[in-house]
């Protein structure tokens, strides 16, 4: 094709064309930083107000912020406890047992991330992973002092490179696999957490709350598919069951639970028999966090039509087959971004048993402001604990949006 | 699209055994009566067509047969097992039974060959080989060999209706249900699938059809069932009903759709 | 030909219906048995301790103080200091939510903005707080601002009306004096008398197609009732400005400083959550309609009321609703920095008296209730806007 339409249109019809027209958008010329300023920030009287208000205002705040940080903090708390911090009373000498597991799981995402998550690199993306890269380095650089656990940490980022690196190369063949280390990942890591030298009272820190995030992600998701399926159920005094069940806890504080399991957990069980305490609160966490997943997924059911379960009957597939095989599969596939959205919820409330005294880490950053040596410096002592929880629900919360692209959520 | 092979033509009996019988076959949705005695046989290799306006109970009538709705009153006696509250029963009726939605109803996380091969393998226990294999035959049949391993996303709707044919053909029913298969289908994909729909009534199958294409019926059709509120008016071969129907509703239905 | 058929009656254990009723039976029978075993063991363990089931030490007498909130004192009954718990979740989560509605709408609402500056703080704002847990952002309110704040002396102030100090807040409010009742009744009649030109203003507008300002006249009759009203109940509000004293705070609205930094986390992280929510539900609306709209000649004032608001209003109350109730819940976090809302006076309650299930039952009734009456209002929001259209 010339690229001219013929003359004259009622003789030669335009051929039909199988593939679709590439539209092309017309190319306009990249603005100049001047034109850029001029429209994005002073564009009216108004917006030029605004613009230099609150220019003034990040200017004054990120001032004072970027002071505090540098000049006027104290952050031996900080640095002091880092250990604490991070893995709480866990026996010196034992702490080849997290290093393991920190390199295991290190190469296991690294792994992970070069399967799902395709190649992005923006020039932006760029920018924003070496300032950030730089800070963190900077700051593990001023607050570890110790050569050898930057060698450690330095082999950890080194695992996940080479993880990435060879899920890329690998590709989805390395899903099955990938499943079933993850699915191994979580009862390898307590075991070698818990067994020998070791035992679970000795938990603490941030390694506590990740333990127990996923210990409640991955309980909750079947029970909570049950829930789902039990409230969709044709029989009515299992569908009301279920109904009564998500909305009773949906209706209550998650501390109120936890206090529950904490109190009275314990005497309905038959008498004697005792459970630990973090046990009790990852049961009462994992009831919790089931009746959301139970939602979400009742939401991805809802959104499979009925006709699917039509066609399956006439089929002839029994009802647990048509589930199993048909709405299931679509149903979940449209509920992966709330679901990893509210498993960041899930990591984020486990800082709630700080209220109940376990040694995660927001009870470790408030306890050691209260040692007296660092009283007054509260601020130091809580926003790393601050910014450590941050940054992983930060990064899970990137991580879903590109994984959400490369599954094709959203697309069929 | 290939003339099917020798052993898949059905012999007709000469008598042509009654496949289903419906007797006062009546069903409620709420206060609302949606069959108010239905009562007709169809015999093997019959085609029977059902028309009638929208809201007049054909759809219902015909998935109370395989047991998408429950009837309230009457019999549905399916290729001499009666349709009661029997899982066996039912489960056996349904195993007999394939059917064809106005909507396709394709599973679109699953391959064409996926699709079809899907309830061999899990309500029939069939070897994954096999159930392929017959997953070839049938999409050389309905004339698409080539989009086996396509999403239907992919195909047209002639092409995913054609795939729905397969689908419910490779369970081996005896008798073929199709509500409105071309209703949702672009003019230029009717004819592909009502192609197929002719093949397979010449092959011998016993199909009962909802649709609006009159040169479909009048070319394969044996009978013809009139609904109308509920309730079968009129019956008769289609040459008949489309030029000269005897009910008044009749002539009313056929003066709005010609 | 017809076949003879018997019509058979389905042998029981193939039977449809029965094997319904069958397996629901199953069901209820096992959760019986399992909440009746629970209940034997909660009875056995209970006497060990030498307690009871019963809900009668409500009445005993409490014997502990509580920091603010309405008069009690520790002689009255286990009862009253729940109570006192109830008011203050009441006080810190309807406040929460008006504001952090305010603060959302405005944020969202930048999300949105034309200028690059404004989008990227609101943007900036949402991703540091929604990624923070919320019980982190409430102690670090109390423990690292409000406690760390300058003592009474020094205290921070806005214009004078606002007081920030460690012993809390103190925000300008107004006495009531004689003639204030009369005076309450005339503000119902300026509420009256400003509905009423609001829609005669609307009805000229529609009739005549000139604009007809609706809102500065129906604001202006409000105003002049008002001042009407308060000159004839011969002032009967005066304002209370707060002063720093030398051990405190005298006059004004005093909140303590517990009550300040929950409120503040609460606010500031529902907030993010309702920023996104707005955001999300004006993008919602497909950009046709705010099309369709300029193309009939509506303003962007106008475009905005008339066409988008409606339609993001009707997609956002259900989200809005979750949040809500959130903040609700999160309002119990306040365990952690002693504000002593409902859990919090439950535990010490738990620690004088020990009956741990009964209060727990309790304190999980009254969250339910209100969790019931904030979605019921929104419910009720929710099908008034959705009454006047489809979907």
């Amino acid at each position: 094709m010339s690229g001219r339409l013929p003359g004259d249109l009622e003789r030669t019809p335009l051929p039909v064309v199988d593939e679709p027209v590439v539209q092309v958008a017309p190319t306009r010329p990249p603005l100049t930083s001047g034109e850029w300023v001029r429209r994005n920030l002073f564009s009216s009287g108004f917006n030029g107000v605004l613009t230099v208000a609150s220019g003034a205002l990040v200017l004054f705040f990120g001032f004072q912020l970027v002071r505090f940080v540098f000049v006027s903090a104290d952050w031996s708390v900080f640095q002091a406890n880092l250990r604490v911090y991070m893995v709480g009373r866990f026996p010196e000498d034992q702490l080849w047992r997290v290093w393991a597991v920190v390199f295991f799981l290190a190469t296991l995402v690294g792994l992970s991330h070069g399967v799902l998550v395709p190649r992005h690199l923006t020039r932006r993306g760029l920018v924003l992973r070496a300032v950030l890269a730089v800070l963190t380095v900077g700051a593990l650089v001023y607050l570890v002092r110790s050569p050898l656990v930057w060698l450690l940490m330095a082999v950890t980022v080194a695992l996940f490179a080479v993880g990435v690196v060879a899920g890329r190369r690998l590709g989805r063949r390395l899903l099955r696999s990938l499943l079933v280390a993850w699915l191994l990942a979580f009862p390898v890591v307590v075991l070698l957490l818990s067994v020998g030298d070791v035992s679970a009272d000795q938990w603490g820190g941030l390694m506590l709350n990740v333990i127990v995030a996923v210990a409640v992600i991955a309980l909750s998701f079947p029970l909570g598919i049950l829930l789902a399926l039990g409230r969709r159920s044709s029989l009515p005094a299992v569908s009301w069951f279920c109904v009564g069940f998500i909305e009773l806890i949906r209706g209550v504080p998650l501390l109120t639970l936890l206090i529950f399991g904490r109190f009275v957990l314990i005497l309905l069980m038959p008498p004697g028999l005792t459970f630990a305490q973090l046990v009790r609160a990852i049961f009462m966490f994992t009831l919790f966090s089931s009746a959301y997943v139970a939602e979400i997924v009742r939401g991805g059911l809802q959104g499979v039509p009925e006709g699917q379960y039509e066609a399956a009957k006439a089929l002839g597939l029994s009802t647990t087959r048509t589930m199993a095989l048909v709405a299931m599969p679509q149903a979940l596939r449209s509920t992966i971004p709330p679901m990893i959205g509210h498993f960041i919820s899930v990591f984020k409330d486990t800082s709630l048993l700080a209220a109940l005294s376990f040694s995660e880490l927001l009870f470790t950053a408030r306890r050691s402001s209260q040692a007296f040596e660092f009283v007054g410096h509260q601020a130091e002592a809580l926003l790393p604990a601050a910014f450590l929880f941050w940054v992983i629900a930060f990064s899970m919360s990137r991580w879903s949006q590109r994984v959400e692209v490369r599954l094709g959520v959203g697309e069929r | 699209m290939t003339t099917p092979a020798a052993d898949e033509t059905m012999d007709v009996p000469a008598d042509g055994e009654a496949m289903i019988v419906a007797e006062d076959v009546e069903k409620w949705f709420g206060h609302f009566q949606a069959l108010k005695g239905i009562s007709t046989t169809v015999r093997r290799g019959e085609v029977v067509v059902i028309v009638g306006p929208s809201g007049s109970g054909k759809s219902t009538f015909i998935r109370t047969l395989n047991r998408l709705e429950r009837h309230d009153r009457g019999r549905i006696v399916v290729d001499g097992i009666e349709l009661i509250d029997d899982i066996k029963n039912i489960e056996q009726i349904r195993s007999e039974i394939g059917m064809v939605f106005q909507s396709f109803n394709l599973f679109p996380h699953l391959t064409v060959v996926d699709n079809i091969t899907l309830a061999p393998r899990n309500a029939r226990r069939w070897p994954k080989p096999k159930a392929e294999a017959k997953a070839a035959q049938l999409l050389e049949r309905v004339g698409i060999p080539e989009q086996a391993r396509k999403y239907p996303a992919q195909l047209s709707g002639g092409q995913q209706q054609r795939v729905a044919i397969a689908r419910a053909l490779a369970m081996e029913p005896k008798i073929m249900l199709f509500d409105e298969p071309t209703s949702a289908l672009d003019p230029e994909m009717i004819k592909e699938v009502l192609d197929v729909m002719k093949e397979l009534a010449g092959s011998g199958m016993t199909m009962v059809v909802i649709t609006h294409e009159i040169g479909f019926a009048n070319e394969v059709g044996d009978r013809v069932l009139f609904f109308d509120g509920g309730l079968l008016v009129e019956e008769a071969p289609p040459d008949v009903f489309f030029t000269e129907p005897t009910s008044e509703r009749g002539k009313l239905f056929l003066s709005q759709i010609l | 030909m017809a076949t003879d058929f018997t019509t058979a009656r389905p042998p029981l254990w193939r039977n449809v219906r029965f094997l319904r009723i069958l397996g629901q039976a199953v069901f209820v029978l096992l959760l019986a048995i399992v909440a009746r075993e629970a209940f034997l063991n909660l009875e056995y363990g209970v006497r060990e301790q030498n307690l009871d089931l019963s809900f009668d030490f409500l009445q005993q007498r409490a014997g502990f103080a509580i920091k603010e909130g309405i008069a009690y004192n520790p002689n009255e009954s286990f009862y009253s200091a729940f109570r006192v718990g109830v008011v203050n979740t009441i006080r810190v989560a309807l406040v929460g939510i008006v504001l952090a509605t305010i603060l959302g709408l405005v944020m969202g609402v930048a999300r949105l903005s034309t200028n690059w500056l404004v989008r990227r703080i609101a943007q900036v704002y949402v991703e540091i707080v929604r990624n923070t847990p919320v019980l982190v952002q409430i102690i670090f309110w109390y423990v690292a601002v409000i406690l760390a704040l300058p003592v009474i002396g020094g205290a921070l102030s806005l214009w004078s009306l606002v007081f920030v100090s460690n012993r809390g807040t103190a925000v300008a409010w107004f006495r009531l004096e004689d003639g204030a009742g009369a005076w309450g009744l005339f503000l119902l009649a300026a509420l009256a008398a400003g509905a009423l030109v609001l829609r005669w203003r609307t009805r000229v507008d529609e009739r005549t197609g000139r604009p007809a300002p609706r809102v500065p006249w129906a604001v202006g009759a409000f105003l002049v009732v008002v001042a009407v009203g308060f000159w004839v109940s011969g002032t009967p509000v005066s304002a209370d400005v707060p002063e720093v004293g030398r051990f405190g705070y005298e006059g004004g609205l005093q909140v303590s400083p517990e009550y300040t930094a929950l409120l503040l986390g609460l606010v500031i992280y529902t907030g993010s959550f309702i920023t996104e929510i707005v955001r999300g539900s004006i993008q919602a609306v497909p950009k046709g309609q705010k099309e369709a709209a300029e193309a009939l000649g509506l303003s962007p004032r106008q475009q905005l009321r008339l066409v988008v608001l409606p339609q993001a209003l009707r997609v956002a109350i259900p989200p809005l609703n979750s949040q809500y109730l959130n903040l609700l819940k999160n309002s119990s976090l306040a365990l952690a920095i002693g504000y002593p809302e409902i859990v919090s006076v439950s535990n010490t309650i738990i620690n004088q008296a020990a009956r741990a299930t009964q209060m727990l039952l309790l304190v999980m009734g009254t969250y339910l209730l209100m969790s019931l009456s904030i979605s019921a209002v929104m419910n009720a929001l929710n099908r008034a806007v959705t009454r006047k259209g489809q979907r």
